[in-house]
Parts: C-alpha cells; sequence; structure tokens
C-alpha cells in the first residue's frame, strides 16, 4: 500500500516537474533573426547572424532563463520573409525579432510584428521606418539619410572650403531619392553649386556612362549616393576613368569593412566614406566587441555583424530591464533608453523610436599606411544628426 | 468521358485529397497556403506551356498586376474580398490580353523575346509608379476583408487556418474549370495547337485566336494567385512583378510536370518547400533546384506527376507479370 502510494507520489511529483520545466523552456526569451541568409544579401546576412547569434550566446541569463535565437532565412525576399515571420508567430508564439536587411523586408515586417503585438529592432536603411510608416513595435538602430548625409557633406567641405561645385550619382527609388533631397538641402545651407546629378535604376551594374557626364560637368566633388554592389562598381568605374585625380569623391552610405575588403586599398586610398560603424571606434563597448568577435570568429567586426549584436543586446537589455516579456513593458523600456553602444553613448528616442548614435566619415588609407589588414580608413570626423523631433514624420506612436 | 477524364472524378479527387492533406502534413499551414497559391498560377502557366506549347516569361506580369490592382482596390476604394478578387482576376486577364496580342504574332524564341520584353517593362513600371506600388518598398497594409456573401459574413479569414480553406476552396474551383476547359473541344484544339500549328490552321482554327483566349484565361488565373498572395502576406511586394518572379512560375510548371494540372501543386509544392527547407541548411541551396531543374528536364520529362504516373504503371506492369506467371505455374 505505502509503495503503491509512494509511486503515485513520485509519478505526481515527476509530472509536475515535467510540465514546470516545459512551462519554463515555454517561457525562455526567444529573439528570432530576420537574416539573408541564402539569396543575393546572403554575404550581408551571413556576418548579421553572426552578430545576434554572438549577443544571445554571451548574454547569460534573461529573467533566470537562457535565452535562445532563432534565424528566420528571408532568402532574400520581402515576400518569403514576411510569411515565415507569420509562421513564427502564429506556431510559436515569437515576440522579439530583430534584424531585416532590406528596407522592404524590415517595413513589412515592422507592421506585422506591430499587429501581433511584438517588438522589432532592425538596422535597415529606410526613412520610413521611424517616418511615415513608424509604429509602436518598430525600432531603428541606423542613421537615417538625413543624418547620413550632414555627417559627411558638411565635415567634408569644412575640410576642403574650396570645393564648391558638387555632382551626384542617385539610384532612381525611395532610399535614393531620400539621400538626394537631404543633399540638395544642405548643398542650398552651404552654398555648395549642385552642378548635375545623374539617376541610375535599381538594377544598373555599368556606370562608365553617368561617369562620364560627371566629368562633363567638372565638379570639384563627386557625391556617390548609391550602396552597395552598385556604390562599388560606380566608385571603381569612376577610379578607372580617372576621376580620383581630377576631384575629390564621397560615397556617404557604405556598408563598411566589407566593401573596403571586397574594393582593396587601391581603390579606397583617399575617397571619403560615410559609415554607420567602424571597428577602430575608441568606445567600451565596440572594445569588448571587437575583442569578442575575434575569440569567437576570428574576424574583425564589420558593420552587419556590429549592427544585429548591437539590436539583439538591446532587445535583451531591454527584456531584463522590464522584467518581463510583456511586449508593452519591453517597447516602455526601449523608449528612451540611453546605453553604451558600439558608437557610443546611443539613445532610443521615444518619438520615433530612433536610435541616436554616431554616423562617421572616413577617408580611404594608402595600403602602406595601413597598420593591419583591416586598417582600411582613418576616422576624419563623428557626429549625431537627426531631424528634430518637430518635424518628424512619423504619428504612428 | 470515362472516369480519368471526368471533371469531378480521377485527378481532381487526388488534387482534392492532397489540399486536403497538405495542412496536415505541412509544418504550417501559412506553408500550405502559399504553395496552393503558386500551384494556382503554375497551373495557369500549364494552360499556356503544357496545352498550347507557349512558353511565356510573362506570368510575373500578372501576378503583380493582380497583386496591385487588388490591394489597390481594397486599400483605396474599400472594396471587399469577392470584389477585389474579381478586379485582380479582370486585371490579370486585360493585362494577358494586351500582351498576348502582341506576342503572340510572333513564335518560338521571339514570342519568348517578347514576353521577356513586356515582363521588364512591367517590372521599371511598377517601380517608376512608386506612388501607387511603393516601389521598392513594396505596398504595404494591405488588407484582407472578411468572406461575406449576400451581407452575411461567413469567415473574418484572419486566421491562417480559415484563409487556407478560403484559398483550397478557390484552387478547387480553378481546377475544376481549368479540368473543363483542357477537356473541352477549345482545349482539344489548343493541344492540337501544341502539336503542329500550322496543321491547325489548315483545317481551319484561327490558331492565334484560339492562343490569345489561352493567354487570357491563364493571365487571370495568375492575376487571382497574385491578388491571394497579396492578401497572404498583407503586402505587395516590387518582387511580384520581377522577372526571378515569371522564371520562378515556370520552373514550378515545368518540375511539376507541363502538360498536368495536378502536377502544378507538386511543382510549387517542390520548389516554395525546397527554400523553406534547405535555405536554413545551405545558403547556396539554388544550386540544388538548378540540378533539379536539370534532372527533371533530363530523366522526367513528365515532371514530377509523370514521374509517379510512370511509377505507377511499372509497378502494375510488374504485379500483371508476377499474376500471370502464377497463373501458367498453376
Amino acid at each position: 500500500m505505502i509503495n503503491k502510494y509512494l509511486k503515485h507520489t513520485a509519478l505526481a511529483f515527476s509530472i509536475t516537474a515535467a510540465s514546470c520545466v516545459a512551462m519554463a523552456q515555454e517561457d525562455a526569451v526567444t529573439i528570432y533573426g530576420v537574416k539573408s541568409l541564402s539569396g543575393s544579401f546572403a554575404s550581408y546576412g551571413k556576418y548579421a547572424d553572426m552578430g545576434s547569434k554572438l549577443a544571445v550566446e554571451q548574454y547569460g541569463q534573461v529573467l533566470g532563463k537562457t535565452p535562445s535565437y532563432k534565424a528566420i532565412d528571408t532568402e532574400g525576399n520581402a515576400g518569403k520573409a514576411l510569411r515565415k515571420v507569420q509562421e513564427a508567430i502564429s506556431q510559436n508564439s515569437a515576440k522579439f525579432f530583430d534584424g531585416g536587411t532590406l528596407s522592404s523586408t524590415s517595413l513589412a515586417i515592422g507592421k506585422e510584428v506591430h499587429k501581433s503585438g511584438g517588438v522589432f529592432i532592425t538596422p535597415a536603411g529606410a526613412d520610413e521606418l521611424t517616418g511615415v510608416d513608424c509604429n509602436a513595435s518598430t525600432f531603428r538602430w541606423s542613421v537615417p539619410t538625413y543624418g547620413a548625409i550632414r555627417e559627411t557633406v558638411i565635415p567634408l567641405l569644412k575640410e576642403h572650403p574650396e570645393k564648391k561645385r558638387w555632382y551626384t550619382i542617385t539610384p532612381q527609388y525611395v532610399f535614393g531619392e531620400a539621400l538626394l533631397s537631404n543633399a540638395k538641402t544642405v548643398f542650398d545651407e552651404l552654398g555648395i553649386e549642385h552642378v548635375g546629378n545623374s539617376y541610375h535604376s535599381l538594377q544598373e551594374q555599368e556606370f562608365s556612362g553617368y561617369v562620364t557626364n560627371a566629368m562633363a560637368a567638372q565638379p570639384d566633388v563627386l557625391l556617390l549616393l548609391n550602396f552597395g554592389s552598385q556604390s562599388s562598381n560606380a566608385l571603381r568605374q569612376a577610379i578607372n576613368f580617372g576621376l580620383k585625380n581630377q576631384m575629390t569623391i564621397l560615397l556617404t552610405w557604405s556598408s563598411g569593412l566589407d566593401q573596403f575588403q571586397e574594393l582593396g586599398a587601391d581603390i579606397t586610398e583617399n575617397v571619403y566614406f560615410g559609415a554607420q560603424y567602424w571597428h577602430s571606434v575608441d568606445t567600451p563597448l565596440n572594445n569588448k566587441l571587437v575583442k569578442e568577435v575575434k575569440e569567437a570568429y576570428g574576424i574583425t567586426p564589420n558593420y552587419p555583424l556590429a549592427a544585429d549584436y548591437i539590436s539583439t543586446k538591446l532587445l535583451l537589455d531591454a527584456i531584463v530591464e522590464a522584467g518581463t516579456t510583456t511586449p508593452g513593458d519591453v517597447i516602455k523600456a526601449l523608449e528612451g533608453k540611453s546605453y553604451e553602444g558600439p558608437t557610443g553613448t546611443e539613445t532610443v528616442r521615444a518619438a520615433d523610436h530612433q536610435v541616436l548614435k554616431n554616423y562617421y566619415l572616413l577617408k580611404g588609407k594608402s595600403a602602406s599606411e595601413m597598420k593591419n589588414a583591416d586598417d582600411f580608413a582613418e576616422i576624419v570626423s563623428y557626429g549625431k544628426s537627426f531631424p528634430d523631433e518637430s518635424s518628424l514624420e512619423c504619428k504612428g506612436m | 468521358m470515362n472516369k480519368s477524364t471526368s471533371i469531378f472524378g480521377g485527378v481532381t479527387i487526388i488534387a482534392l485529397a492532397l489540399i486536403v492533406l497538405m495542412p496536415i502534413l505541412l509544418p504550417s499551414v501559412t506553408l500550405a497556403t502559399e504553395i496552393l497559391i503558386f500551384a494556382l498560377a503554375a497551373l495557369a502557366c500549364n494552360l499556356l506551356l503544357g496545352y498550347t506549347g507557349l512558353l511565356s516569361f510573362g506570368q510575373g506580369i500578372f501576378f503583380g498586376g493582380g497583386a496591385y490592382s487588388a490591394s489597390l482596390v481594397m486599400l483605396h476604394l474599400d472594396f471587399g474580398l469577392i470584389s477585389a478578387l474579381i478586379t485582380a482576376i479582370l486585371v490579370g486577364a486585360s493585362l494577358a490580353l494586351i500582351v498576348g496580342a502582341l506576342a503572340i504574332r510572333r513564335t518560338g524564341i521571339y514570342f519568348v523575346m517578347l514576353t521577356l520584353s513586356f515582363s521588364q517593362m512591367a517590372y521599371f513600371l511598377a517601380y517608376t509608379f512608386s506612388d501607387w506600388t511603393g516601389g521598392d518598398n513594396g505596398l504595404l497594409d494591405v488588407p484582407r476583408p472578411a468572406l461575406t456573401l449576400f451581407g452575411i459574413t461567413i469567415s473574418d479569414l484572419q486566421s491562417s487556418e480559415a484563409f487556407y480553406i478560403f484559398v483550397a476552396a478557390v484552387f478547387a474551383i480553378v481546377f475544376v474549370f481549368a479540368r473543363r476547359v483542357i477537356h473541352s473541344p477549345f482545349g482539344t484544339t489548343l493541344v492540337a495547337i501544341r502539336e503542329n500549328e500550322g496543321r491547325s490552321s489548315a483545317v481551319g482554327f484561327s490558331t492565334n485566336h484560339f492562343k490569345l483566349v489561352a493567354f487570357v484565361i491563364s493571365g487571370a488565373i495568375t492575376g487571382l494567385a497574385g491578388a491571394l498572395y497579396a492578401m497572404l502576406l498583407n503586402f505587395a511586394p516590387l518582387s511580384n512583378v520581377e522577372l526571378l518572379m515569371s522564371e520562378n512560375i515556370l520552373i514550378m510548371t515545368i518540375i511539376g510536370g507541363t502538360g498536368s494540372l495536378i502536377g502544378s501543386i507538386f511543382g510549387a509544392g517542390a520548389i516554395v518547400m525546397m527554400g523553406d527547407l534547405l535555405s536554413s541548411i545551405w545558403p547556396r541551396w539554388m544550386m540544388i533546384l538548378g540540378a533539379a531543374l536539370i534532372a527533371v528536364v533530363l530523366f522526367l520529362p513528365g515532371g514530377l506527376w509523370g514521374g509517379i504516373i510512370s511509377l505507377t504503371s511499372k509497378l502494375s506492369s510488374i504485379k500483371v507479370k508476377k499474376n500471370l506467371t502464377s497463373e501458367v505455374t498453376k
């Protein structure tokens, strides 16, 4: 009889313990990283994934439990990404997302996560994320086009006040137009003469025609407003045409270290680049990040790695600060939060969920000046430029 | 009409069985919904490629056209579900009428090149008119209206299961319609055109008119698929109208099996699931897709469905042989 009683009690305990473990596992924080692991942006997504993974692995406990990380491959396609995010929300009750390389992907995911009441932090480029299409669930780490232009054009003109004739090459889509419009405003403010602009399509890879147009206009500065492989190709072709000897070149929205590695010092030497992140920035968190990334992966962190690392860490910090996984409380913890990020002290602006951080103007070094394989550029200047709160287009908070 | 060619029997039963089994067997209902939507697009492409012999790279135009038009009328004119879908069907058909009227004037490689050119043109139009299409960012906030018939709301379609049931019902209707089309004298004429256009013309058929009607039907169904995709995602990305979309629909059709409507489900299922499962394992999974396409073209000319059919007939012939042998030995 006693044996039977003990057996039943043990069984009851086992069942209770098992259910507690199951409940504990359900409650553990999972960060869903939306990354382009395959498709045309796989090289970017690979580093972004490494960043998020590292942030979760090194974080320790979150609300008494070990956090986990699950990658969602966007396949470089906004539609596929969205469907997979929908799946994660409906099947796994996913609440916390980060990443999203493409603007279209991030905008759509931001809306979907908002609909389900979750939280999403992205480093994507579209100004609409914290502008007309902002919402309570979406936060953005990268500096908008407004800041990218002001933190590159103004300091470059300070360095070369005599260079007053500028020519622009612009991709004709929302992002390119935003950069151009901000550049024109700065040109007007500083008395810069905009001697011409060449538009190109999103699929363009051959820029010689635009480069010769720029040569014909005889500007002092060639301002490249495109991004990724298009900016690399445009720069390569401009240098092949000998433009570096005739004018200063500024690529305002570079993708950072990986772009320098792809182009090589021969091309990047004496060219100016705008960057969201640079590995040699001397801040406590960046020094720690560089050390940890070297230990974990044997590489120097680049922009996608750093951006997704800090987005993930920020999300985990906010959950710890909120003391709960309720998204509403996590959003409140994020709003107005100041923290040590890779670019120094960074602040999440409550009004539009934009992270206020530094943007860098870099100048390419010659191969002989490089102290190590990744020492491609010196930091010329840095600073924070953001639209004033009264002029924000974000009305969705 | 025998059992296998009956509209409601034969492969229709298999298609219905697949529709019922997919949400149970697949990892998620949304995945099953995406497969059915692309199966619709592949089925429409099959009407052209499999039954009429027209290799069109313009399917993305109709898919994107359907997605944008349904989204726009829902966003700006407050259209309901059915009226938005009808709009997408009409827009898909109209676009196909325009593209088809010009493209079918040429045959072979010139026809393919014309559809390719239209496809590029449509992409740049969608990209340029960003005030309407959202340009590179896509059209956001696309609603998924409730299913309302005669003023009675049958379902709000907000849950993924409810939307799957709706898409499955639409697929079943279109499948039966397509079967009716291909088994009609019109469908038989299309096959005759595919086999020998000159001879069909010689016996008195206006082949261009037949091809144009096939094009319009295909465009209408593809437009419908595009609208359903926008409703599934609540989003109409620019990639809907890219050349890659047309290529994907074509690959689904070829892998599933040209000339078999049921093959569309297999083709769409194979491609969507391959992306879903393999992409997280190996970033270069598209190479496997390429290898699969080569393998199908070389070794399974009838596609996956053709492979299943030949396997079943081989197995049944072995069984017959065994039975004969055992009877002889008795």
